[in-house]
């Protein structure tokens, strides 16, 4: 059996491994037009950032030590041009000296990837305007940053973007972020993605939202970048847009792309050509709560889908029958998730929701060194499941999001958070645990306990409401919502009579509790018109006085 | 004249502000006072609070979780 794999990063390298251990002889070849193999992709921005030193600490593994320890032949340097299907064949040509050769194989597997996305913008091929994919992306980029520049500009506000950002930051270069759309983080609902945003300015990063790049100018090398709103002194640009499933050779092949433009697979990640496989970032997944193809290129999934295709190649069989979109972002000390369906998917694909934001200790409040992190549930109305969470904070996120994608994986719904055994221990975690209150103020809210308000919400409408403010005057005196009331928690029952009656009142405290114990008051004095404010003025992103 | 001191480390939210707010109102103006909270987002609220207040951050600072805020009353 002749096995070839097209492609040598996460996906690529995985399946091979996978398939020489379900199958110790067969031969397997691996082609790649890259010079570097086996990469973390996902690290490239940290390797920038000098956290990791030597290019050696991230490329670890060169074909060598594929070819020793394994017996699998990688080629670097090859770039496929053809594959015909029928004679069953591979048609490549090594970059360095042209020659082109053909390689017979009985199964092939497509890990082709996805290229960044370059907009046709004039100055887009100026020196100093790079795109981050490759270890050589990187290399060039680094050496920009160990040569003293001083402003850089990164396009698109997602998830590389803003890690190189970081990174550049943190080594004293000026960063602005320029992003297309109202707000960064794209897929992040917009309180959790503005909390994220409030926070890189707070540590000195720019970020231009609602604006686009126009132009890039410079005399060979780029020193200024035109958007639609200003100029802005450049000496390095990133590009960071987004990517595209290199799907050109499978195309002509016939192989069939799905609704995403990405190659469609069945669950075993064969595509509509039979002994031909597609993974990694070339191929489509499945959302796990929709049912619906999409494309979400993450390395998490790329060894999935590797290792998973190498096993059912290797006559073994299992299926992949989804993923959530799961991801997780850290930046400087902030950390920001998700998992599932956001609200604003979930609306689109006409979930009715009830959504909570709920801010919680990530360990207990006497250990110091606790952080608060807000967890965001979205949870489907009529029967009560988890779609989606978004977590977000300076404490520790990627727990309880992993909690919440393997609950959602599992179907749980909202009740069942609320039941969960989780460990406990003072410095690492709470006796109520985060995920564990979140469940408990979705329960409340689908019981009818409480209406809560969103920031946005409120936000967009903060003239149709009388917002009363229960914390106490110090606290309301730091920051407050404008036109807020204050009424202390304490002097509530004394003073409810001069609240109206006649327009709906918002509640408002630090992180809702307060306001959930006024909201219980003045509904017992017979308030009807009331909601709380979600998350408190602590989630609240927007403007305060 | 002595520093007063409050050991706020532990109290959450409103604890640390509140327990500022009140010893401050039993103080004469130029009075200092040292803070010490667990609650990381004391950092923020307290300078906030001097800024509106018109009372005067001596110091603030932050080490092994602890933060410090020193306070003269204006």
């Amino acid at each position: 059996m002749r096995y070839l794999i097209i492609g040598a990063v996460a996906a690529g390298t995985k399946a091979a491994s996978k398939i020489r251990r379900e199958d110790g002889t067969s031969e397997i070849t691996v082609l790649t037009s890259d010079s570097d193999i086996s990469y973390a992709g996902c690290g490239l921005p940290y390797y920038i950032g000098d956290v990791i030193k030597e290019r050696g600490e991230l490329v670890v593994r060169k074909p060598e030590d594929f070819k020793m320890e394994q017996d699998i032949n990688v080629l670097t340097g090859w770039e496929a041009l053809r594959i015909d299907p029928v004679a069953k064949k591979v048609l490549a040509k090594e970059l360095k000296t042209g020659e082109e050769r053909e390689f017979i194989y009985d199964r092939l597997i497509l890990a082709t990837g996805a290229s960044p996305f370059v907009p046709p913008i004039e100055g887009v091929n100026l020196d100093n305007v790079f795109t981050l994919r490759r270890v050589t992306d990187a290399d060039r980029i680094k050496r920009q940053a160990n040569s003293g520049i001083k402003n850089a500009v990164i396009v698109g506000g997602g998830f590389i973007g803003l890690e190189v950002g970081e990174n550049l930051a943190k080594r004293g270069v000026g960063v602005t972020v320029i992003e297309m759309m109202d707000t960064i983080l794209p897929g992040f609902d917009k309180e959790i993605a503005l909390t994220v945003q409030n926070y890189l300015k707070e540590k000195g990063i720019d970020i231009l939202t609602g604006e686009a790049v126009q132009a890039f100018k410079g005399d060979g090398r780029v020193n200024e970048v035109i958007t639609s709103k200003r100029t802005l002194p450049c000496d390095i640009a990133i590009l960071s847009i987004g990517v595209r499933p290199n799907t050109r050779l499978a195309v002509e092949a016939g192989i069939e792309l799905g609704p995403t433009k990405a190659i469609a697979v069945n669950e075993q990640m064969e595509t509509n050509i039979k002994d031909i496989y597609a993974v990694g970032d070339c191929a489509e997944n499945v959302n796990l709560i929709t049912g619906q193809r999409v494309w979400y290129p993450m390395g998490s999934t790329a060894n999935k889908t590797g290792r998973i295709a190498g096993i059912n190649l290797a006559d073994g069989e299992w299926s992949f029958n989804g993923v959530l979109g799961t991801t997780i972002v850290k930046l400087f000390d902030m950390t920001a998730a998700k998992t599932g369906l956001s609200e604003a998917d979930a609306r689109k694909n006409g979930f009715d929701v009830v959504t909570v934001l709920v801010p919680s200790e990530d360990r207990a409040h006497y250990i110091p060194g606790y952080r608060m992190i807000t967890t965001k549930l979205i949870v489907d109305r009529k029967n009560r499941r988890v779609l989606g969470g978004q977590i977000v904070g300076e404490g520790v996120v990627d727990k309880p999001i992993d909690i919440l994608a393997t609950a959602i994986t599992f179907g749980a719904k909202a009740d069942d958070l609320v039941n969960l055994d989780l460990a406990y221990a003072p410095p690492v975690s709470t006796a109520m645990a985060s995920t564990i209150v979140a469940g408990e103020v979705a329960v409340n809210k689908l019981d009818g306990k409480l209406k809560g308000i969103s920031p946005v919400e409120l936000h967009e409408n903060l003239d149709k409401y009388y917002v009363v403010d229960v914390r106490i005057e110090p606290e309301f005196i730091i920051s407050s919502i404008p036109g807020s009331v204050n009424v202390p928690f304490g002097m509530l029952r004394k003073k409810a009579d001069e609240l109206p009656r006649d327009k709906e009142i918002v509640l408002v405290c630090k992180i809702g509790k307060r306001a959930y114990m006024a909201y219980r008051i003045l509904s017992q004095m017979g308030f009807e018109n009331i909601r709380i404010l979600d998350g408190g003025i602590s989630s609240y992103p927007f403007e305060t006085v | 004249m002595e520093e007063r001191y409050i050991n706020a480390k532990g109290l959450q939210c409103p604890g640390p502000i509140m327990k500022l707010f009140q010893e401050i109102k039993t103080m004469a103006t130029g009075e200092k006072v040292k803070i010490e909270a667990s609650d990381f987002g004391f950092s923020k609220d307290v300078e906030a609070w001097c800024k509106k207040t018109g009372n005067k951050l001596l110091s603030l600072e932050q080490s092994d979780n602890v933060i410090t805020a020193i306070v003269e009353k204006a």
